[in-house]
């Protein structure tokens, strides 16, 4: 059953909702908020963030915000081709996470960048 | 060279965020939540103004849905690692040309003969200014930071974009503006931008093609739909010989020069809906890694006939709603899977039309005038399951080499009266037929079965052949108690 939310109510327990059902969590947020799917065991759970969790991207739309997943070597990233930070083993270089570094750079751990 | 490397270690252990070993102990503000590594979140929590009581060697400062209405000068001086400064969903619509100065890494070790100067290098990277009330391009704060990588001005009310906009930001990989209300755009207002990879101008305004784009040489993706853009102009992304996507759909387009897509070699997917005054088959020589192209609703009246030389790779190929008349060989096509040349004026399909297309799966010829096939003309078809020929002229359709063909659409064929056979269709599942009785051969008439219905029917005539053929799930019109011969009495009903 949707509710129009009121007051916290049990399965919906963030701030950010609009709508949100006891099973399903949040169905859609309040502006500005992004809509995340998080995994818990076999069900995924709606949840309302003012940014997306590590590992996931924002996308603004009129009407509606969404997470997506960062391309796996990612972090975090800006968009699906950009990288912010990388795994472990991947090196930073203008966006992409790279195995290894360009001619005249090299890979520091400690940044997991290419300077 | 030994020398290069020490200065180096050493910029990136003065750097902070460096993993945080020995970070000193952290420092925030009440208002956010710091991580101890250079991280601060300050996001949503109503703040009108940048907080103080944040350490110096913060690096990530999340700001975003707070109520900041504009940025003073130099307002952020206290953080001169700051890398990544995330403004979103504010109230900006003011930020002062300075706001965004005194990021200044330190001036870092000048050193004579060997190794280049480094003053004043920016630090930021990655800026987020999307989802606030900006009605311009923040011009004067962009105006140093030539380190930026990544920046987006989405879902602000930006109107126009001035010649020079980005000028320094040499460095800037991603630039997102879609879901402004940019209606024009300076010919040379991404000029400077050698490095940009991204580019979305979606959900705007844009009645002119976006000729600034030539500034763009290393360009990879590219997106304008939703716009109002009329015509795409000959030669419109000779500067850009590196785009993979380009997103140009609902768009009222209604010219496409010929040229437009050449030397594209990188370029995947072409798709172009309704370009109705597009007259030409667009020139794709060197657009040679295409995967899927789509060219609907256009005057197009014919296909090159050498266009599989250079499209050796498409898998889709989808030309419905043109004026074709005539179809060339497309030998050379070999990976193509789905064709659609629905709804034009297409009269015969000669033997080398799809020869050799031995992926192919899906093949629309409907609503066309055809009133001839070639016997051979789908004997490599052997993995086509799905064929529509429905609303032409056919009188008789081949079927040798449809080995693998589970659903056949054939109604709307008014001269087609003969009784249909399945004899070379052994995987077929569903068939539309012109007239109700044709469907006798498939369903069997004696004993009528629900189109849904899986039944075995031994008919004493079919033998093998028939329990084969009964096996066929659905066939329309069912010949019902109503439509027992329609080709008896005329097509009445």
């Amino acid at each position: 059953q949707h509710k129009q939310l009121s007051g916290v109510t049990s399965g919906c327990q963030q701030g950010g909702c609009l709508t949100c059902s006891d099973y399903n969590g949040c169905l859609s947020c309040k502006p500005r908020f992004f809509m995340h799917l998080e995994r818990i065991g076999m069900k995924q759970i709606g949840v309302c963030m003012t940014s997306c969790p590590p590992g996931f991207f924002g996308t603004r739309l009129p009407e509606r915000n969404t997470c997506t997943k960062c391309r796996s070597e990612c972090d975090s990233c800006f968009n699906k081709n950009f990288c912010t930070r990388c795994r472990a083993g991947f090196y930073l270089h203008l966006g992409k996470c790279l195995e290894n570094c360009p001619d005249g750079l090299i890979r520091s751990d400690t940044q997991r960048e290419c300077v | 060279m030994r020398v290069d490397l020490f200065w180096v270690c050493l910029w990136c252990l003065l750097r902070p965020g460096a993993a945080g070993q020995g970070q000193s102990t952290a420092v925030c503000s009440p208002s956010c939540s710091c991580d101890g590594d250079g991280g601060a979140d300050c996001s949503g929590r109503g703040l009108t103004t940048v907080p103080s009581g944040l350490s110096t060697f913060t690096y990530y400062l999340d700001l975003s849905m707070n109520n900041i209405t504009e940025l003073p000068a130099y307002v952020f001086k206290n953080f001169p690692y700051l890398e990544e400064l995330r403004l979103a969903g504010n109230d900006l619509s003011f930020i002062h040309p300075e706001a965004l100065s005194g990021l200044h890494q330190l001036k870092v070790l000048q050193l004579i003969n060997v190794m280049s100067f480094f003053e004043g290098l920016q630090q930021l990277r990655h800026l987020w200014l999307d989802d606030n009330n900006l009605t311009e391009v923040p011009v004067g704060c962009l105006r140093h930071q030539a380190n930026l990588q990544a920046l987006t001005l989405a879902l602000n009310r930006i109107l126009y974009i001035p010649d020079n906009a980005f000028a320094n930001l040499t460095s800037l990989v991603v630039l997102h503006l879609h879901n402004n209300r940019i209606k024009e755009i300076g010919d040379n207002c991404f000029a400077g931008l050698v490095n940009l990879e991204t580019l979305d101008l979606n959900f705007n305004n844009l009645m002119v093609f976006p000729k600034a784009i030539e500034a763009l040489p290393k360009l990879k993706e590219l997106g304008f739909h939703s716009n109002g853009i009329a015509s795409i102009p000959e030669g419109a992304f000779h500067n850009n010989p590196l785009l993979r996507t380009i997103h140009l759909y609902d768009n009222p387009l209604s010219f496409v020069g010929a040229s437009a897509f050449q030397n594209l070699s990188d370029l995947h997917s072409l798709m172009l809906r309704g370009a109705s005054m597009m007259q030409d088959f667009p020139i794709l020589t060197l657009t040679n890694n295409l995967e899927s192209l789509t060219l609907s609703g256009t005057k197009i009246s014919s296909i090159p006939a050498d266009l599989c030389e250079d499209l050796k790779l498409l898998r889709t190929l989808d030309l419905s709603y043109n004026e074709i008349q005539r179809l060339p060989s497309l030998q050379g096509c070999v990976r193509l899977q789905e064709i659609s040349f629905q709804n034009n004026h297409i009269k015969q399909i000669d033997r080398d039309t799809f020869q050799g297309l031995s992926a192919l799966r899906l093949l629309d010829l409907s609503i066309n005038e055809i009133d001839v096939i070639h016997r051979d003309a789908f004997l490599s078809l052997t993995a086509l399951t799905n064929l529509d020929l429905s609303k032409n002229s056919l009188t008789v359709i081949p079927t040798s080499g449809l080995s693998s063909l589970s659903q056949l659409k054939l109604s709307q064929n008014p001269q087609m009266k003969n009784v249909l056979t399945a004899k070379n269709l052994p995987k077929l599942r569903s068939i539309s037929v012109p007239y109700a009785y044709q469907c006798c051969a498939f369903v069997g008439c004696d004993s009528v079965t629900s189109s849904s219905e899986d039944s075995d029917i031994k008919k004493s005539t079919g033998g093998e052949d028939v329990e084969r053929i009964s096996m066929i799930m659905h066939c329309s019109p069912s010949p019902g108690a109503f439509k027992p011969c329609e080709h008896l009495l005329g097509n009445w009903m």
